[in-house]
């Protein structure tokens, strides 16, 4: 289904694909429905476990937490890991807007994460084409090609690592790298209109482009795109932290990957950060009131807390005390859990707010002050990316991996 | 079901050509009705008052080709020609989908056409080597499809393009080399539908995503701004294309899009099909070697191929080709010498005197391989002479010998 801006209300399913994000309850997304329709795997304690001890450190609270909740094949990935055996990482971002919000740092500081923590290379895909293709209001790639590089600040300012971090804007580097070109035509003949009407549901009006998208997402999941990091090397495995909705893509990069003699990526997804209304949307740039902007300003942060985000609190004073709040859909709540680092901390407030000894007030207060240290200091890191930075980061290069 | 379908009566019955990139047939020996598929496509015929214009304007004759109705139909030629006397720019763009090694003479027609008016008009050319089209086609894998484009080009340049004047460009080399490029296909992807394909080309939904897009890559170098090292940036230099008529869906879908982009629309030349060697129903493919001359064929090969092959339009014994003759229409080797008999008169003359009988079908083949035993050793000799190095400088994005 092509386009986001149709909101179904109340849909009798869930509905998740790359465009669209509608729950049918007020409690968001069901998310084992959605692993067991998808066909992925709940992280469960063993694989943190594993991790754990494989990393010698804690998982990110993310993980730990359940927010990147689902995961395919990523004990391949830790073997590799335990055999020394070199892997990479794979995200992106859809420029469609300047401002990203919130939820679209989700998978960078889980990806920022993983790089530190395993110490291996990562390329962030920046689909200036996609957002092109898709946007009716976007009249020329040029815009796009311009919003990808100022998001990639953004991106740049969560910490990833220069020297094992490449970020390229697709309109560069598909006219820029043969190898990426070649792999998006092997992978087109690989799937046909039938398919990706299956797994996007696309049909008759989508543009050629649009159908023939889904091939230059898959592409960067094989090493062979990237001969200046891997050498020419076709068989470095790939693991790929996004957001669930992104799952179609990667399903069908799983299916043809073993038909080109590649290596199927890996996969680790993320709930969706909800919008300030609740749990039924995601957040999103086109609604101002849906989302915290990373350019919002501290008083903008505070006024969108108090006015929009959605509460699991009493109606009355009276009621929550007696009642408490609901924690499954207030929405500051679940914000903490995305951004209170402090375990020990997060449970209390917990506590105290579903026996209605917090108020939705002062749950409200801690959120605003989370989140002002958070947004405050992305400002002032973003502001330190000059162009240059931007273009260091952007330049097809060897990094500091041999293969 | 591939498209534009054409009415022709056979014995009383319907039958109707085929005319689509992938496929060309028709049911009738004489071939597709051309006229009938230009009222099917929307073109025009090149008639004697565009003829007469183009030579008033350029001085002299047109090529045989022309003459002769081998190029027959046309978008807006005479929209070039106002260019060209209010001596303003256009450039030239044809291509050549690498499907293998060797080339044919059918191939030739298009690049010996572009060759002339390339001199004519004193204008730059593209050529696109759809190597991408061909790997999503055929059963060859990416590194066959560029070697293809490099032998290929080889084949191109020995027809005698000028270095300073033309670009040849593999897809996959100058995709991968060109953002101006890769965003004009986006901006035509945009602007097409899958329904609109489907009904161009007779896609369907078992077609691969890859087939889907192809066509706006085809479409991309009609556009000026596609090449920012030869036009500097402006996007409204005018382009003619000289293609066979085959290739027409492709640009009627560019024309279509192109103003919405606020580019020009391309201007056409459309050639028929050089027949096969069996006879005008189909035309000549590689992939059939019975059915084509390739430019690598020795003389031996050449002589044996139109004696053995070549589509006799003449009686089924002398006596019946000595009283009724020889039906020209149908008749490959004639055709073939419409084709490559430079000499307008000699020409008619054993076109008179095969009609009449006269002349017997295995003088006229005699006279044919002459003259095509002469053009492919010509061209043979032309091709061994050029180097890897010259198609590596046909093949630079670079600025050629014009400004802008």
């Amino acid at each position: 289904m092509a386009d986001n801006t149709e909101v179904i209300v109340n849909p009798k399913e869930d509905i998740v694909d790359p465009w669209t994000v509608q729950s049918s309850s007020d409690k968001g997304v069901d998310y084992d429905r959605l692993i067991e329709k998808f066909g992925s795997m709940r992280i469960n304690d063993d694989l943190i476990k594993r991790m754990e001890k494989v990393t010698g450190k804690p998982v990110h609270h993310f993980i730990r937490r359940g927010i990147f909740f689902s995961h395919r094949e990523l004990e391949m990935i830790l073997e590799k890991y335990e055999q020394k055996q070199p892997f990479y990482l794979y995200t992106g971002r859809g420029p469609s807007s300047e401002a990203m919000h919130l939820g679209h740092l989700v998978p960078f500081i889980c990806t920022q994460w993983l790089q530190e923590t395993f110490d291996v290379p990562l390329v962030i895909q920046m689909t200036d084409d996609e957002k092109f293709l898709w946007k009716e209001e976007i009249k020329d790639p040029d815009q796009t090609y311009r919003l990808a590089y100022e998001n990639a600040k953004d991106i740049i300012a969560c910490g990833f690592d220069i020297n094992k971090t490449f970020i390229f804007s697709d309109i560069d580097f598909i006219g820029g790298c043969p190898e990426f070109y070649k792999n998006i035509c092997r992978i087109e003949k690989k799937v046909t209109f039938n398919q990706v009407k299956a797994i996007f549901g696309f049909n008759e009006s989508n543009n050629i482009g649009q159908v023939s998208f889904p091939a230059i997402q898959a592409a960067p999941s094989f090493s062979s795109s990237f001969p200046k990091i891997f050498g020419g090397h076709t068989r470095v495995p790939c693991l790929i932290p996004c957001a669930i909705d992104q799952d179609p893509y990667f399903r069908m990069t799983r299916d043809v990957a073993p038909k080109l003699k590649f290596l199927k990526p890996a996969l680790l997804h993320s709930v969706f950060f909800p919008a300030l209304q609740g749990a039924q949307g995601k957040m999103s740039s086109s609604d101002p009131t849906s989302s915290i902007f990373l350019t919002d300003t501290q008083k903008e942060i505070e006024d969108k807390i108090n006015k929009y985000a959605y509460s699991g609190g009493g109606a009355t004073l009276e009621e929550h005390r007696k009642k408490g709040g609901d924690l499954d859909t207030d929405v500051s709540y679940q914000y903490l859990r995305f951004f209170l680092e402090d375990d020990v901390k997060l449970e209390r407030l917990g506590k105290e707010y579903k026996t209605g000894s917090l108020t939705t007030g002062d749950l409200k207060k801690e959120l605003i002050a989370v989140l002002q240290k958070l947004v405050g200091g992305h400002q002032e890191k973003r502001q330190r990316v000059t162009e240059d930075i931007v273009k260091q980061y952007m330049k097809p290069r060897p990094l500091n991996y041999k293969f | 079901m591939a498209d534009p379908s054409v009415e022709n009566q056979v014995n009383g019955q319907a039958e109707e050509d085929l005319v689509n990139p992938w496929t060309v047939s028709s049911s009738s020996l004489k071939g597709v009705d051309y006229d009938k598929l230009i009222k099917k496509f929307g073109s025009a015929k090149i008639d004697d008052g565009l003829i007469e214009r183009m030579e008033k304007l350029t001085g002299k004759p047109v090529h045989h080709f022309i003459k002769r109705g081998i190029f027959f139909s046309h978008r807006e030629m005479h929209m070039i020609l106002d260019l060209y006397e209010k001596k303003q720019p256009f450039y030239l763009y044809t291509g050549r989908g690498p499907s293998s090694g060797s080339m044919h003479l059918g191939h030739l027609v298009p690049f010996i056409c572009t060759k002339w008016l390339q001199e004519t008009f004193d204008v730059p050319l593209v050529i696109q080597l759809t190597d991408d089209e061909k790997f999503l086609w055929k059963d060859l894998t990416v590194e066959e499809t560029i070697e293809l484009s490099m032998k290929n080009a080889k084949d191109i340049i020995a027809c005698g393009f000028d270095v300073n004047k033309t670009f040849i460009f593999s897809d996959y080399d100058y995709i991968g080399k060109c953002s101006e490029f890769y965003k004009n296909i986006t901006r035509v992807q945009k602007l097409v539908t899958y329904n609109q394909v489907k009904g161009i080309f007779g896609f369907d939904d078992s077609t691969y995503i890859g087939k889907i897009s192809f066509p706006a890559i085809q479409a991309a170098p009609s556009f000026s701004s596609s090449f920012p090292h030869i036009f500097g940036g402006n996007k409204k230099v005018p382009c003619l294309i000289p293609c066979a008529i085959d290739q027409d869906p492709y640009f009627r879908m560019t024309r279509d899009v192109a103003p919405r982009l606020q580019y020009l629309k391309p201007a056409l030349l459309h050639s028929s099909f050089f027949p096969a060697l069996q006879g005008a129903q189909s035309k000549m493919s590689s992939s059939d070697p019975t059915s084509s001359i390739f430019l690598t064929d020795t003389p031996k090969e050449i002589k044996n191929k139109i004696n053995k092959y070549a589509y006799s339009g003449g009686g089924a014994t002398v006596e019946e080709h000595k009283e009724k003759g020889g039906n020209l229409e149908v008749d490959v080797s004639y055709q073939y010498l419409r084709f490559f008999l430079d000499d307008d008169e000699k020409l008619e003359k054993l076109g008179n005197e095969y009609k009449s009988g006269e002349l017997l079908t295995g003088y006229l083949k005699k006279e044919l391989i002459t003259i095509l035993q002469e053009l492919i050793a010509d061209h043979q000799k032309r091709r061994s002479l050029v180097t890897d190095d010259d198609v590596k400088q046909f093949m630079t994005p670079r600025k050629l010998n014009y400004n802008y």
